[in-house]
């Protein structure tokens, strides 16, 4: 089988940059391993400012998130190109709160927004009254909240329908399959499957925390790793709440849908069972994520929580991961950091570009894969 | 037949109740039978009666969402039609009426029906605690449906009577009105109690969650007046309501036989029981082969047959349901057999087309299973003693595979005394007689299915007929998905949203499971379904508060 580029890994990442392959005339194919991607798990946040979750996990990684604030901020300006071109994904963007519950949290968020606002965020500290004009269901205990104007939230079950259907019309098939390593050769790249063998003239890698594995042949060491992830949804109500709220300290997301069911997310772990079954939801995790939820916004204590999920969000390093192999040219790596939906097709757009040699290699530097050089 | 006691109000009418009714069946008494109205403008009432389908859904007293057929009605309540979307200031957080409750019993028995008791009566006696936790305010189950609202009906009433106070006499603990929302590794279970958290953590647990009825999907099943015959006959059994004055049954199996003939002699005028198999005159091998099975479950079924016939209920064999459209004078139910379409006019359709096991708690916890091709259902994996592949988790009943109460009962003597023995209590015992009779009724209910056709098909239905009741998804929406994504039940729920509403997929699901199977190839097994998961029914957040804040405390 033999394409013009061959693209691992059909989440938002890998489809978005098979579209914009297929649109620039490339002969394109796109397969995918259907091992739980987190693409089909994911529950629509658009994240731009720091999440508290990740910067008490990953210290280290905190500088590199800083560093890509813009990157966010034009990935969730990405999706309303994308919803305004291919939706209505139901796609909000009233912004996003983090909330803080006493005077320490909200100096935290002060310093915070400072940061963020440097990097060219529409950020604001605001007081409880500033609140009360718009939220007045939030807990009684929450003294103010960070604003970051540029979050938002969308339906991703809608959105990646909407997308698939795209890739469809443009004749681009979603291969079944796993793609397990990769040849580097002069004129092309040999890609060996679990059921086939591809060539292909280049390779773009969005497959995720899969994708160390992948390129582990071709010189670099990319530290990808799976991180299960849990999350919950309610029966629907009027929608009343616009904004996806966030804790200063503690680990929560929680936005309502369109169609008026909550979503309760934001990063609680559940257990990896292998490639073959969906990470299993954890008692622990669905006690403490609903239960902080219902502290945070009293009035959903009422409405009933229907079904729970979990799926894979990818770390590596905490920034993305875009551009050519320093010892492998011809594969494109195209891989989000942390909020791997909300980057996706912003870094699909990049990564396509570099292989159609669109967007130049200085201009993605920043995210060059040299940095994993072995 | 006890007097009103007093009244309720729906959107602002009275609504006379009688002791012990719940909210579905006075509604239905006072020929009330639209109970809320979907995100796309239909109307639905009560369908499956048994707290599964999340369809009768009414606002009680300013709190949304409450099913009507799990309510029970008391005066001075205020119901109303329960809206799409209500506001979430609207809803007064429900408070916790006690203080969360931990259990940790030696056997830990979910579900009250036929196979539970048995179950708790042989654990009890062999020395083990025992603690049955069911849904229902009375116990009994499904097959035993006791009275709510007064003295037995007849002597299967009066056995499950009976069967309940040996296990109380024994000394088991039944909590009723307990649903169980999550299961995990370990063996820990939560539970809302009342409002209240419940939290179970046992030595080991013997599942008899039992089985829900399979429906016929044909246009029309959504409509109010539309019931599963269990829902019906437990308007009837347990609170002496009749689903309507002109009553149609359609299906398959012997339910609607028993049930038709148990509306007849309360008062309904049966207009039609539309049976999909075959008369049995016609299948003269398979009666025997059933008579020779069990003589004395035969007769019971012959007296049915000529009840019915004596008081003229017209039986069609080899019919099948075509539609239901709301008419006038009630409901038109259009049938198609050998001699082509009829229709008849009815206030409300029961429909049984075979059963799907309640085996939610048992796959959450990993309990291996096998496609039974037969039935059209999953059949959980046991050993001799019901034990399944998960260590400490047992499996009796119908939850397992169908199999009836006598085969029920049967399993949870035998897994009673297995898990008390496992514990250390009582002595291994000579399982022959048990054996020798689960035998029997197996043999027994492979004969019966027989002569009935409960082959689950694929829905041969237009597009415009609803598949996913709760989503409001239709057939042609889902030949959409499937031609788009194949490959598996999730791909397509993710692709069309079938499955992902308040009944978690029960009625949908199982369609779905099939479709995709029969669109890729593949055969069915325990992969084909949706992946199980918590929460096993819809849980308030404010119970979830609650069971994490006991949690906590017991630390």
């Amino acid at each position: 089988m033999r394409a013009d580029v061959l693209v691992i890994g059909a989440g938002i990442t890998g489809m978005m940059a098979a579209l914009h392959l297929a649109d620039a005339g490339a002969e394109v194919r796109l397969v995918d391993a259907g091992e739980n991607a987190g693409t089909w798990a994911n529950a629509g946040s658009l994240h731009v400012q720091m999440q508290s979750r990740f910067m008490r996990l990953y210290p280290d990684q905190v500088p590199a998130v800083e560093a890509s604030l813009p990157l966010y901020k034009a990935a969730a300006e990405e999706w309303v190109r994308l919803d305004a071109l291919y939706g209505p994904f139901e796609l909000v963007r009233k912004g996003g709160l983090m909330l803080a519950e006493g005077a320490d949290q909200l100096r935290f968020l002060e310093g915070k927004a400072r940061r963020e606002a440097a990097q060219g965020l529409s950020v604001e500290i605001l007081d409880r009254a500033a609140l009360d004009r718009f939220a007045p269901w939030l807990g009684p205990q929450i003294v103010g909240a960070e604003l970051c104007r540029d979050e938002g939230k969308l339906n991703p079950l809608i959105a990646n329908a909407r997308l698939m259907a795209e890739l469809a019309r443009r004749g681009v098939q979603i291969m079944r399959d796993r793609v397990v390593r990769l040849e580097h050769r002069g004129d092309g790249v040999m890609a060996t499957g679990r059921n086939a063998a591809y060539r292909a003239d280049q390779v773009i890698v969005a497959s995720a925390w899969g994708a160390g594995e992948v390129v582990q042949d071709l010189g670099v060491a990319i530290p990808t790793k799976a991180e299960p992830l849990h999350m919950n949804i309610t029966e629907a109500a009027a929608v009343s709440i616009g904004h996806l709220i966030q804790h200063a300290e503690r680990s929560i997301t929680l936005k309502q849908l369109g169609q008026g069911q909550i979503v309760i997310g934001g990063g609680w772990p559940a257990r990896d069972r292998g490639r073959d079954m969906p990470p299993e939801v954890l008692a622990a995790s669905l006690l403490g994520n609903v239960a902080l939820a219902a502290r945070l916004v009293p009035q959903i204590g009422g409405l009933r929580v229907i079904r729970t999920w979990a799926g894979m969000n990818t770390t590596a390093d905490g920034a993305s991961t875009i551009g050519r192999l320093p010892e492998a040219s011809r594969v494109v790596m195209a891989l989000p950091g942390d909020a791997g939906y909300t980057l996706g097709p912003l870094v699909a757009r990049l990564a396509a570009g570099v292989a159609l040699g669109t967007v130049p290699d200085g201009e993605v530097a920043g995210f060059a894969p040299a940095r994993f050089a072995a | 037949m006890t007097q009103p006691l007093g009244h309720f109000t729906f959107d602002g009418q009275q609504v006379p109740l009688r002791p012990g009714q719940s909210l579905a069946a006075a509604l239905t008494e006072a020929g009330l039978r639209q109970f809320r109205a979907t995100a796309k403008g239909a109307a639905r009432g009560m369908f499956c009666g048994m707290g599964v389908c999340q369809d009768c859904l009414v606002t009680v007293d300013g709190v949304p969402n409450r099913r009507a057929c799990m309510t029970a009605a008391t005066a001075g309540q205020e119901v109303q039609t329960q809206v799409p979307f209500p506001d979430l200031g609207s809803a007064s957080v429900p408070q916790a009426s006690a203080p969360a409750r931990v259990i940790a019993p030696d056997v830990l028995i979910v579900g009250g029906g036929a196979g539970g008791l048995s179950a708790a009566i042989a654990a009890r006696e062999a020395g083990a605690s025992v603690i049955i936790l069911d849904e229902r305010k009375v116990g009994g189950g499904q097959y035993f449906k006791q009275s709510a609202v007064g003295a037995p009906l007849d002597a299967q009433q009066s056995d499950g009577a009976g069967l309940l106070a040996r296990a109380l006499a024994a000394g088991a603990e039944l909590i009723g009105e307990v649903e169980i929302w999550g299961a995990f590794d370990g063996l820990l279970f939560l539970a809302e109690h009342k409002g209240a958290a419940l939290i179970a953590r046992p030595k080991a647990a013997i599942i008899a969650t039992g089985a829900y009825e399979r429906p016929e999907i044909r246009p029309g099943w959504t409509l109010p007046g539309v019931m599963t015959t269990g829902a019906a006959q437990t308007l009837w059994r347990s609170y002496r309501t009749l689903p309507g004055r002109r009553v149609a049954i359609v299906g398959s199996g012997p339910l609607n036989l028993q049930v038709g003939r148990e509306l007849a002699q309360g008062g309904a005028e049966v207009v039609l029981i539309a049976e999909r198999g075959p008369a049995p005159w016609l299948r003269p091998l398979a009666s025997a082969a059933l008579a020779f099975a069990d003589p004395g479950l035969v007769l019971t079924g012959l007296r049915t047959l000529a009840d019915l016939r004596k008081r003229g209920v017209p039986i069609r064999h080899g019919t099948r349901l075509e539609r239901i459209d709301a008419a006038e004078q009630g409901l038109r139910v259009t049938v198609e057999g050998a001699g082509g379409k009829t229709a008849v006019t009815a206030d409300a359709v029961l429909m049984n087309a075979g059963f799907d096991p309640q085996n939610e708690i048992l796959r959450l916890l990993g309990a291996r299973s096998t496609y039974d091709r037969a039935f059209g259902h999953l059949r959980v994996t046991r050993d001799e003693t019901c034990a399944t592949s998960v260590p400490r988790l047992y499996a009796v009943g119908d939850c397992a595979g169908l199999g009836g109460a006598p085969a029920a009962m049967a399993e949870g003597r035998i897994a009673g005394r297995a898990a008390a023995a496992a514990l250390g209590f009582g002595d291994g015992y000579d399982l022959f007689a048990d054996h020798r009779r689960l035998a029997r009724y197996r043999r027994f209910q492979k004969h019966l299915w027989a002569l009935h056709d409960v082959a689950p098909r694929l829905p041969d239905v237009p597009d415009d007929t609803l598949i996913c009741r709760c989503e409001e998804i239709d057939a042609g929406q889902i030949r959409q998905g499937l031609a788009e994504t194949p490959g598996h039940a999730g791909t397509l729920k993710r692709a069309t949203r079938v499955g992902m509403g308040r009944c978690q997929g029960r009625y949908c699901g199982p369609v779905a499971a099939r479709l995709v199977a029969a669109a890729t190839g593949a055969a069915m097994d325990e992969r084909s379904y949706f992946a199980p998961r918590v929460p096993i029914k819809p849980v308030a957040i404010s119970a979830i508060l609650a069971a994490e804040e006991a949690l906590n405390d017991a630390r």
